[in-house]
């Protein structure tokens, strides 16, 4: 069903001195896609978008684009366009000569040249500035031209490197919806770098979790989020709880029993088989517990626990609670007023049915 | 802060004893004032109105008599040329030069390279004539092989000597202006440009040099005026071609034509005008600034191996010139006669006149360096922290000092204090004076930059921890001023052991300074004796330097 992927990186290494930026680094990136390399700051995600765009060498590895190895091919000649954190406007020219700096390196006829900035500077309607000079313009008004200096040259890839983080609130999310917009109407492919988790999730169609110069997962967001590979995936796109667990029994259907210490339960864990005796940790994410304050014993799975902590933040509420030797956070969404209860009073917890178990050989911090 | 009901009397008696500081700051910055016109304006108002006459009524006919001596109007359009010719050259390869050094990654290289377009600044400008004579003089090396070898007659003597040592000698300027310039730049503009296709060629064109536009202006500048004003290297190997700053020197020093040197130094200043008001007026509107957020990449783009040929090709010509004009002054000065008799010898350093006056210089030069620097950061802070009136105009004042050319300093000095009420020649403050005249504003420009670098922040941090603004004085804002005290201190005392072109006038036969010794020495043809004495001079700048520069990273400062 897939095309050949327009970009694919295998095995890329990149190294500055002593620090290695990039230690094997492999995606595949289809036509039309979004994809967002997402981490902690230092991980590598402006070097791995520099090296597609040819402004840093490999030191391994190979990029292909569109089909042909573009090794050692310097930014001029790669069909792809960098959107730089700066924004990198020519102070020195004027809004029509910054869009058109592209078309004009590439001898477009004037007629034409003059038909295309009109279009793209409508598109991101910025038309009636083209006589100013950037520093005439807001900063959301800079950052579009030079999206439309990028957009003009209807590049293979687009490169964004942190295009929203320079923003406030407002302009950010006008930013995003015009980033998909663009995407639906030119049919770009888009890869863009954040380590905004909220930010990847809304607008990628694949993140790529990089953390130490390695990909640690690649996948859709609903995957990311509900199916992490590690524990580093799962905290670093939400809060989650962690139980160290071990299997104590599993069947064909995907129902396992794991032994935490909250004691044993019985859960389904439909993407893998476990073999009994097997250490992991479940991944339950604060907001799929179910929270009661009166024993409504006609769940079997219903936990007794005691209220250690709880904060108000309006739209909801974050309870720390004490249940046996485990302490587990629980959200509670608009929560009413009968239900913000004190520390010491007591909850009963429904756990969800579905439940992700991660391996402990990917959640290191919790087996020594 | 916490601000309780009792700090109040205490932030009203800090005000008053802030009122009760001000006779000092008053009378600081008055002394200064005082100090930057006495010895700045009004020498070089002198210079203008000898020049229509002086004392003697209105008249132009010391201008009528320059255009109608076909050797003065000679000079005018000489001075031009030469200033020209250099600038031009000295753009072009201290670009590529600073590029390399700027795009090169930090390193051996890059320091060495760095360090070799700094070195002329250790020596006189002028010395590297000398080089150039040993080598292409009448008997020097290369004009012998060629007379040998092919049968031309060569000499260096004129237009080449003169403008090949002048490049070599302002190098430096040219380079370091240009590559501050670069290094400021946004890389990510030629990255974004490069991305959108253009060539590296293409590049250069459309976006660094156009984004460099006003600092390579700025530095054409500087090396046009510094072209016109070094009267010395036309003297040593120009061999009778008339230029304006070696004419006015001659007119007093030879025939004592005090009014005829007043019209040439005033077309010498004329330059200086032009720049003060092209800084100040035209270029200030087209100030650009980066665009967008945080400036800045560290990205390498690798250079096309043409450009990249030809840049390293240029810079290792130029670097090639200053090392062996270095090099040749070593070498006359150890051997008998360079290129005749290579035998070693030590004779050429046996000269007590030479020692005394390096012994003068190096008194004049310490006490200059201490004497400017502190001036320098008490003007800064005055200017800056404690804004009394009037600081701007002496900021004006000094930087204008700056480039007036030495000649014109010597010669208002000499119409000024050559009589009463202030007969000052032949004392060594007086000579100080004149380096202060031309030195002053680059220590000041370091410490008002420091100073904006600083921001009062870390002064009211200290404040509000409850220090007195004479501790946070202490504490803060001296150490902190420290760096930029140092690098007044060093370049002055640099810039005092080389000078000449102001200084050479106010010299008296008991008080020579060194570079004075040389030149009087190189002109007189005694090559090897100038280039023993250079060495020597070369020797103690250069390990001030480097004592200096260990100081400054032992104690941290050169962080700051
Ligand atoms: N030009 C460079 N020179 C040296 N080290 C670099 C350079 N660029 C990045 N690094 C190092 O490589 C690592 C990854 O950097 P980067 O890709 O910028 O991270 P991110 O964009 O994820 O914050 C960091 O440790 C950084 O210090
Ligand atoms: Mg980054």
């Amino acid at each position: 069903m897939h095309a050949e992927p327009i970009l694919k990186v295998e095995n890329v290494v990149k190294k500055f001195g002593e620090v290695t930026a990039l230690d094997g680094v492999s995606i595949n990136v289809n036509r039309g896609e979004i994809v967002c390399f997402l981490g902690p700051s230092g991980c590598g995600k402006t070097t791995l978008l520099r090296v597609i765009g040819g402004f840093y060498e490999q030191e391994a590895g190979d990029v292909t684009l569109d089909g042909a190895l573009i090794n050692g091919i310097p930014p001029e000649k790669r069909d792809t366009v960098m959107f730089f954190q700066n924004y990198a406007l020519f102070p020195h020219m004027t809004v029509y000569e910054n869009v058109t700096y592209g078309l004009r390196v590439r001898r477009v006829p004037r007629e034409a040249m003059k038909k295309q900035a009109g279009e793209i500077l409508a598109l991101i309607q910025l038309d009636g500035m083209e006589d100013r000079f950037p520093n005439q313009l807001s900063g959301g008004q800079q950052q579009r031209v030079a999206l439309a200096r990028a957009l003009i040259l209807n590049p293979k890839l687009l490169l964004l490197d942190e295009p929203l983080s320079n923003l406030d609130a407002k302009l950010r999310s006008y930013m995003r919806e015009e980033i998909i917009k663009i995407r639906e109407n030119l049919n770009l492919t888009i890869i863009f770098v954040t380590h905004d988790q909220e930010e990847a999730m809304s607008i990628a169609d694949k993140i790529a979790v990089m953390r130490c110069g390695l990909i640690e997962q690649i996948g859709r967001p609903v995957d990311i989020y509900r199916y992490p590979e590690s524990t580093y995936v799962a905290n670093f796109v939400g809060s989650a709880n962690f139980l160290k667990a071990t299997v104590t029994g599993s069947d064909q259907s995907g129902s396992v029993e794991i032994d935490t210490h909250m004691g044993s339960l019985k859960m389904t864990a439909p993407r893998k088989e476990y073999s009994t005796g097997a250490k992991v940790v479940a991944v339950i994410r604060p907001e799929s517990i179910g929270v009661s304050f009166e024993d409504s014993s006609n769940s079997s799975k219903s936990l007794k626990g005691e209220i250690l902590r709880g904060s108000y933040l309006g739209s909801q509420m974050i309870y720390t609670i004490r249940v046996r030797e485990e302490t587990i956070t629980v959200n509670l969404s608009d929560p009413g007023e009968e239900q913000i209860k004190k520390a010491g009073d007591t909850v009963y917890l429904t756990l969800p049915e579905y439940i992700h178990l991660i391996d402990a050989a990917k959640a290191g911090e919790f087996f020594d | 802060m916490v601000q309780s009901s009792q700090a109040v009397p205490a932030v009203a008696k800090r005000k008053r004893s802030y009122f009760a500081r001000k006779p000092l700051q008053s009378f600081l910055a008055l002394a200064i004032g005082v100090m930057l016109v006495l010895f700045i304006v009004i020498p070089i108002l002198f210079v203008l109105v000898r020049s229509f006459g002086g004392a003697d009524g209105f008249t132009l006919d010391y201008y009528r008599n320059f255009f109608a001596r076909p050797y003065y109007y000679r000079a005018l359009i000489n001075s031009l040329t030469l200033a020209t010719t250099v600038t031009s050259i000295l753009v072009v390869f201290c670009f590529m030069y600073a590029y390399i050094v700027a795009r090169l990654p930090r390193g051996i290289i890059a320091t060495a390279m760095r360090s070799i377009a700094m070195l002329p600044l250790l020596a006189p400008p002028f010395i590297f004539s000398i080089s150039l004579i040993t080598l292409g003089g009448r008997r020097g090396l290369i004009s012998q092989v060629l007379a040998n070898l092919f049968g031309i007659e060569f000499s260096i003597y004129g237009w080449t000597g003169v403008i090949l040592a002048q490049c070599i000698g302002l190098f430096p300027l040219g380079f370091m202006m240009l590559e501050n310039v670069l290094r400021s730049m946004d890389l990510n503009l030629e990255e974004a440009s490069a991305d959108m296709g253009a060539g590296q060629w293409r590049t250069l064109w459309s976006v660094t040099i156009p984004l460099m536009m006003p600092g390579i202006m700025k530095a054409a500048l500087l090396v046009f005026i510094k072209s016109i004003a070094d009267f010395a290297t036309p003297m040593v190997i120009g061999r009778g071609l008339p230029f304006l700053a070696t004419d006015a020197y001659l007119l007093v020093v030879g025939q004592h034509n005090m009014e005829m040197a007043a019209v040439l130094a005033t077309f010498l200043i004329m330059p200086t005008m032009l720049i003060f008001f092209v800084q100040n007026y035209v270029l200030k509107d087209k100030a650009r600034t980066t665009i967008g957020g945080q400036a800045g990449g560290t990205a390498r783009i690798k250079m096309n191996p043409l450009m990249k040929g030809l840049f390293i090709l240029c810079s290792f010509i130029s670097a090639l010139f200053i090392v062996s004009a270095f090099g040749v002054v070593f070498w006359s000065a150890f051997v008998v006669i360079p290129g005749v008799n290579n035998t070693f010898t030590l004779a050429h350093f046996s000269t007590r006149t030479g020692v005394q006056a390096l012994v003068t210089s190096l008194k004049i030069a310490t006490s200059a360096a201490f004497f400017i620097a502190f001036v320098a950061m008490i003007q800064a802070y005055l200017n800056l922290r404690l804004k009394v009136p009037g600081s701007k105009i002496k900021e004006y004042l000094a930087l204008f000092g700056m480039g007036v050319p030495g000649t014109v300093i010597g010669i208002g000095f000499i119409l000024t204090f050559n009589q009463q009420p202030f007969k000052l020649t032949g004392t060594m403050f007086i000579i100080v004076m004149a380096i202060m005249c031309q030195y002053l504003g680059v220590s000041l420009e370091a410490g008002i930059s420091k100073l904006h670098q600083i921001g009062p922040s870390m002064e009211e941090a200290s404040w509000d921890m409850g220090a007195s603004k004479a501790m946070t004085f202490f504490r803060v804002v001296l150490p902190l001023m420290g760096s930029s005290f140092l690098y007044g201190l060093i370049f002055t005392f640099m810039s005092a052991m080389t000078t000449i072109s102001a200084v050479i006038f106010l010299v008296y036969p008991g008080t020579t300074l060194a570079a004075v010794y040389i030149l009087q020495v190189a002109e007189q043809g005694a090559i090897a004796r100038a280039a023993a004495m250079s060495v020597v001079l070369i020797t103690i700048v250069a390990l001030s330097l480097f004592i200096l520069n260990r100081f400054t990273a032992r104690t941290h400062l050169s962080r700051l």
